[in-house]
């Protein structure tokens, strides 16, 4: 996603510019790039950071991509950090580190007419598979007919995510589901078409019915005290060991304030 | 002062040569992007053969596996049956530029031939200025209009039970991807006719006219058969520009890798599909793993040499019908 990257770019770099002149002397410039999931998460912090006394007069430029390009971005030193919306992969180059500094709820959502009550982990895991394949064989569900299946195309974080989280090793989503490219793609088809189901980042159901996983409702209260089992991690990815300005990024994000950034749309650590 | 004997620096010489350089420059760009592209998009070709273009499988569920290849590069992945895709191309692409031709060749008629000045004055740069929208912007009112209505109105339950277990109708499909896309490329297939219908020579018609046969006769006997390589010229422009268009295709039929068949009868039009282009697009997050991008060049490839026997194709169809055609 070329342009959304250059958007993105050209958003971020308008957003520091302002701050970036006033001590432009020994001003240092942070490069990310990675999982369009994080990226509202980073701007937000980036933000916060360089009106902190560390992060003053310095420069962050955010581009996105998915989660993939931010591994691989600063795996081959393009960019400072690497945002990623997955956990580390046996496959995954060497010599990068993970740092952990949000955790985020992946909801199940539904069309907002077809208010499902709850669904546990084999009901998701026949739905999503295949083996359930009518409305009329889901206890709750008001909708009728056929289920559509919406879910994120192979390269997606939230994809991944999804897989871990409620699918397991083994299972697979059914060949016949709608496979769309971005969060909001997506959550704009389950939102046109009252027989639809899928996932999201909780930062991005508005409009949608998240539907409760195993009794325990998809709220951000529910996620941060550890009720909904349905959660996964943010991470920055750096090159070695942080260093500089990047090691101080880090740290703002963990500290209190940062954390306290987090809890606005996402899972702080503690 | 002015002297032709001594052009100085610009002689015609030098001139020559230096737009020669230019001219080849565009070739060897050209000839540099195709060798490109094949030595990117070679593995993927070499470890399916022609079964790459063959059908079997899911190409999701491929591509899903040579996305997740192990990172040893002995162990890549690399199996994919492509033909839903190339299916879904060709359907999408001939179903736009047939309705399109037929569409366009009627409208640049009245526009030349049938309408008062003043609705011909409107209708010319309205259409010019249809042939500049984006088409992200088509996509858009795919996506937000036409798509949602075509899912709630026009696919009953029955319908959708009736594919269930092969494939979700959900309104984005081959019949919008192709309404779409007509609309996308009539606007240009208009301007080019519009100005070769223009370009018949007056003598000729006037001829005709003095002879007593009336206007539609006129029309259809003298200007459109002299203009028809205009017509093969609009069509292979409309067909690269389907060929190509990748951003609206994915928004309004993109939803699965999916071959439509024919023999659903009214359904097939409600199917959807990804075609090439569309799967180029919606997998570039994917391009930094090594056989993945290997994959997504083999598309390229493919897209590639299609436009060029497309061009190839115009060029002779329009061999035969040169002989009293005007060139647009």
């Amino acid at each position: 996603m070329n342009r959304t990257r250059l958007l993105a770019a050209a958003a971020a770099l308008a957003l520091c510019a302002p701050l970036g002149t006033a001590t432009a002397a020994h001003a240092a410039t942070i490069t990310m790039s990675g999982s369009t999931s994080v990226a509202p998460l980073a701007t937000s912090l980036a933000k916060a950071f360089l009106k902190s006394p560390k992060g003053k007069g310095n420069k962050v430029v955010i581009l996105q991509g998915g989660s993939d390009i931010g591994i691989t971005d600063v795996s081959r030193g393009r960019v400072t950090l690497g945002m990623s919306s997955r956990d580390p992969k046996p496959a995954d180059p060497g010599g990068i580190v993970f740092n952990k500094i949000a955790r985020d709820a992946v909801c199940i959502v539904s069309n907002a007419s077809n208010p499902i009550p709850t669904l546990s982990q084999t009901q998701i895991q026949d739905i999503f598979s295949g083996r359930v394949r009518s409305w009329s064989q889901v206890s709750g569900a008001t909708a009728s007919g056929p289920i559509d299946l919406v879910v994120r195309t192979a390269a997606s974080g939230t994809q991944d995510a999804f897989q871990n989280i409620f699918m397991g090793t083994t299972l697979r989503v059914a060949a016949s589901a709608t496979t769309k490219s971005s969060n909001g793609l997506q959550a704009q088809t389950i939102k046109s078409d009252p027989n639809a189901i899928g996932y999201a980042s909780f930062a991005f159901t508005k409009g949608l019915h998240t539907i409760p996983y195993q009794g325990v409702p998809c709220t951000l209260r529910n996620a941060k005290s550890g009720q909904y089992a349905g959660s996964r991690n943010f991470f920055l990815v750096s090159r070695g060991a942080a260093k500089g300005l990047a090691k101080d990024f880090i740290a703002f994000a963990r500290s209190s304030t940062g954390q306290a950034i987090v809890a606005s749309d996402w899972v702080p650590l503690r | 002062m002015f002297n032709p004997a001594t052009p100085g620096f610009w002689s015609d010489r030098r001139v020559e040569r230096m737009l020669g350089a230019v001219a080849c420059l565009v070739l060897l760009l050209i000839i540099g992007m195709i060798a490109f592209v094949f030595a990117k998009a070679w593995p993927s070709f070499a470890h399916n053969g022609l079964a790459w273009f063959s059908s079997g499988g899911d190409v999701d569920r491929q591509l899903e596996d040579i996305f997740n290849s192990p990172s040893n590069p002995a162990d890549y992945v690399y199996e994919l049956h492509a033909w839903p895709l190339l299916w879904g191309t060709a359907v999408v692409t001939f179903g736009a530029v047939l309705i399109g031709i037929a569409f366009s060749l009627f409208a640049a008629i009245f526009i030349v031939e049938f309408a008062p000045p003043r609705l011909s004055g409107l209708l010319e740069p309205v259409v010019r200025l249809l042939a500049a929208v984006p088409s992200v912007v088509y996509g858009l009112i795919g996506i937000l209009v036409i798509v949602p209505w075509v899912g709630e109105h026009l696919i009953s339950i029955e319908r959708k039970e009736s594919v269930a277990n092969v494939v979700q109708l959900d309104g984005s499909s081959i019949g919008v991807g192709i309404m779409i896309l007509t609309i996308m490329i009539v606007p240009i297939m208009i301007a080019i006719v519009v100005d070769a219908l223009r370009a018949v020579p007056r003598s000729w018609t006037e001829g005709a006219s003095a002879l007593g046969v009336n206007r539609w006769r006129v029309t259809w006997s003298i200007v459109v058969r002299t203009a028809r390589p205009a017509v093969v010229a609009a069509a292979v422009l409309a067909t690269a520009r389907a060929l190509g268009e990748a951003i609206m295709l994915s928004m309004v039929s993109g939803s699965a890798s999916f071959a439509p068949n024919p023999i659903d009868g009214f359904t097939f039009l409600f199917e959807p599909t990804r075609p090439l282009a569309s799967a180029l697009v919606e997998n570039v997050e994917g391009l930094t793993v090594v056989p993945f991008g290997q994959t997504l060049f083999a598309f390229a490839a493919v897209l590639l040499v299609s436009s060029m026997f497309l061009s190839l194709a115009g060029f002779v169809a329009k061999q035969s019908m040169r002989k009293y055609g005007v060139q647009p």
